[in-house]
């Protein structure tokens, strides 16, 4: 048993240490750094780093968070502690040993930028403190004090009293919501959802005028993929088909509302709203013709094909063949936005109130569809073809309605993209789009509503709002992958099935007290 | 002429150069409990999947109601009203008890999608009902109380129950069961016995099973078919059957006939004395 535990102490704290190199070894610490200064509100100039002082705060709070994470999990308190301390040590001393080299190649003015590029001397001297030979013992000492402070509040954290505590205080706020939520007159009740759309919409309303033009451009974008991510849900998620070519559906509504609305090439000039219908409508008719063969694929064979599919558009687009059609390797410039009455309805405020309400419309869609006899159709193809078509769901025309729905989701929001970015071209429908929008319903959870649309604000959000982090991103991204994997495998937020007996009986319950009412 | 439920015309089903079912004949009258017995790989199974339109047959005809049914999608079958289990339960398994059973209405429900979304008043009356047929006909196979579990969730009897519910849910004149008391102890054998007893006399069903436990095939069958490689080499009363040389050579094996003879002899032996 004491040697086990001599053995995890070592491995937790080699693990922590290791990573902390990784972090120095991308250059990522001086990008942590900034982005602490940005949460204590000290902006970063262009081309410098942020002042060291923010540097020591990140590398204490890895510190602490190596102490929290490695207390024992069992034991009397005095040992969950020390295992914790002991641990954030050895990660301390493993990069003190590591701190050492860095000193060398510090002192001796040693630059293998070429080999490495973020081991420059002043980003080394940076990591260190910039305490020159000082450096792998301050190193050692923040691990210590931190990893120790981390280990004893965590031990806190988990002793009865605390806990006992923290339950009682969470049991208060429950009655308390409890009570609150009876003393609500059953009036309010019924109609509160009806209420609660009315402060949304008037939120909505005055939301992005308040916001700058910056922040709209980023929630439009999440916007527009959490429709796009609610359309493949029905295809992925509802009728289990695994469709990596998502995009190209993206693709022919954007490009039909371009090629109906742009001066180049045709100059049709027919306006937003019906070239946006015609683009729902294209996308549909591409569901059908790329459904009908599909019909007998499934699992790898049709996401090849999917993926066949999407890249077969998007080189179309790209081709010389098309570029008297459709603009070729250029694009289609100057798209005309939507007008309103006669009069533009297209700055960044009113493509973000066409952006709510086709996000709006979107879910509406999807929820009624979703506990519908469809639904519970492609739910039951999603679980056993063999099985749901026993019962009687047709395969064919339930799989190819998915598709359809799926990609007319597409269509919208590739249109209303084009429209908003006055632009559109082959390379905003490659493959990284398709693999956006799929990652964004697994991250966030399938099936599930609150779950796309948090995972469009992780995924597609997040990574504009923070630029520092920008050549993080994919790196980011596959750790966030991994991570979630392990961690909440059915995504951010995962579905839940709805309850239908228990509904029933209180149904039931209501009636019968209804009756004994009226007796009475 | 007797009402049939069933009747198949010289069915074979082959794949590559074995023939799976060779020029089989049932007929299968309505209200009754069919049994299809034989040993493992006879080919029972492959029978079922052409009834229920998995497999089409290459030779020969099946009628169902007097309607040949051969060669129809399995959604199309199933709707015309024929319902199956399987030997390896296949639920749905992340949905609820309750929506497993909705799902079996399907075909009984008729509302498309687009009164989905408008939600119109008929489409809420009919999702009304199917939830009350559902509770319905989760009382009847006694989940009450489960309905909201996940179906993989459930234990394994309980799974059988549900797949019956499933596929009583559509209303079928005939029910297929492939082996429903597969991994059920005696007393569960027993209770399943009488539930099928039940289906058959409460709500007219007719049923065919398929069954390896003898002493269940024996008890509840009106009649009997015993396949072997594919032929039908048997077909009677539970008490013909057990008294036909064929039928126990196919099961025993060539002499396999003497030796039942020499235990039964042994037994009645053991009784008189």
């Amino acid at each position: 048993m004491k040697n086990q535990q001599r053995r995890e102490v070592i491995q937790k704290g080699l693990i922590f240490a290791l990573l902390i190199i990784f972090v120095l070894a991308i250059g990522f610490h001086e990008i942590a750094a900034a982005l602490v200064s940005r949460v204590f509100g000290v902006s970063v100039r262009r081309g410098s780093v942020a002042e060291l002082r923010f540097m020591m705060y990140f590398f204490g709070l890895y510190a602490f968070v190596t102490g929290w994470a490695n207390i024992r999990k069992e034991g009397s308190w005095q040992q969950k502690f020390l295992q914790g301390l002991l641990t954030s040590a050895v990660a301390g001393f493993v990069v003190a040993i590591f701190d050492l080299l860095l000193v060398f190649l510090v002192s001796n003015s040693i630059d293998i930028r070429q080999y490495l590029t973020a081991f420059s001397i002043p980003s080394m001297s940076y990591f260190l403190f910039e305490k020159g030979q000082a450096g792998p013992l301050y190193h050692l000492g923040y691990f210590i004090v931190f990893g120790g402070l981390g280990a004893l509040l965590h031990t806190l954290w988990i002793t009865e009293m605390v806990q006992q505590a923290f339950e009682k205080t969470k049991g208060f706020i429950k009655t308390f919501a409890t009570k609150a939520s009876d003393a609500i007159p059953n009036v309010v009740k019924k109609y509160g959802k009806y209420l609660l759309l009315l402060v949304a919409a008037i939120i909505m309303y005055f939301l992005p005028r308040m916001w700058g033009s910056y922040i709209n451009f980023v929630v439009g974008l999440v916007g527009l993929y959490v429709i796009a991510g609610i359309g493949l849900n029905i295809i992925v998620g509802l009728s289990g088909q695994l469709m990596l070519g998502y995009a190209a559906f993206f693709a022919i509504g954007a490009y039909s509302v371009a090629l109906l609305n742009a001066p180049e090439p045709h100059n049709i000039l027919l306006g937003f709203w019906p070239s946006i219908i015609i683009a729902i409508v294209m996308a549909i008719l591409a569901g059908i013709l790329l459904g009908l063969p599909l019909m007998g694929l499934r699992g790898d064979y049709l996401a090849i094909v999917t993926l066949g599919f999407g890249e077969i558009i998007r080189i179309l687009l790209k081709s010389d063949l098309l570029e008297n059609f459709t603009g070729g390797p250029r694009g289609i410039n100057d798209i005309k936005g939507p007008t309103l009455f006669g009069r533009p309805f297209s700055n960044d405020i009113q493509f973000m109130y066409i952006i709510f309400i086709a996000v709006a419309l979107s879910i509406f869609i999807y929820q009624r569809l979703q506990d519908s006899r469809t639904g519970r159709a492609w739910l039951s193809i999603k679980e056993d073809r063999i099985a749901a078509q026993a019962t009687g769901v047709s395969l064919r025309k339930y799989k190819l309605l998915a598709l359809c729905i799926g990609a007319a989701f597409a269509g919208l929001a590739g249109g209303i993209s084009a429209a908003r970015n006055q632009f559109t071209g082959p390379n905003d429908h490659s493959l990284l789009v398709s693999m956006n929008v799929l990652s964004i319903v697994i991250v966030g959870g399938v099936n599930s509503i609150p779950g796309i649309i948090l995972g469009a604000f992780t995924l597609k959000g997040l990574p504009e709002i923070l630029r520092e982090v920008e050549n993080y991103r994919q790196l980011a991204f596959g750790a966030l992958l991994i991570v979630m994997m392990i961690k909440r495998p059915n995504g951010l937020w995962p579905a839940t099935r709805p309850l239908y007996e228990k509904s029933h009986c209180l149904e039931n319950e209501e009636l019968n007290t209804g009756k004994e009412r009226k007796n009475d | 002429m007797t009402d049939l439920i069933i009747q198949t015309n010289h069915v074979s089903k082959i794949f590559g150069g074995l023939t799976a079912v060779n020029q089989v004949d049932l007929e299968i009258p309505r209200g009754s409990i069919y049994a299809i017995i034989g040993p493992n790989g006879a080919g029972k199974t492959t029978l079922f999947n052409c009834i229920s339109g998995f497999y089409t047959p290459e030779h020969g005809e099946i009628l169902f109601q007097g309607y040949p049914i051969q060669g129809f999608t399995t959604d199309f079958i199933a709707g015309r009203g024929i319902s199956r289990t399987y030997q390896n339960i296949r639920l749905f398994s992340n949905l609820t008890a309750v929506e497993n059973i909705m799902v079996g209405q399907h075909t009984n429900l008729e509302t498309a999608w687009w009164d989905a979304i408008i939600s119109s008043p008929r489409y809420r009356r009919e999702n009304q009902k199917a939830r009350d047929n559902a509770m319905h006909w989760l009382n009847f196979v006694g989940l009450n109380g489960y309905g909201d579990f996940l179906a993989c969730n459930l234990p394994y009897g309980m799974q059988r129950r549900l797949e019956l519910a499933r596929a009583l849910a559509s209303d079928p004149a005939l029910i297929l069961l492939d082996e429903p008391t597969a991994g059920m102890n005696p007393q569960e054998s027993e209770e399943m016995m009488a539930f099928i007893r039940m289906i058959r006399e409460k709500l007219e069903k007719s049923i065919i099973l398929i069954e390896h436990d003898m002493r269940v095939v024996m008890g509840i069958s009106d009649k009997i078919s015993v396949l072997d490689y594919g032929t039908k080499i048997a077909e009677g009363s539970p008490k013909e059957i057990q008294a036909n040389e064929r039928v126990i050579e196919a099961y025993l094996g060539p002499g396999g006939a003497a030796l039942a003879k020499k235990y039964q002899n042994r037994r009645r032996n053991k009784q008189d004395a």
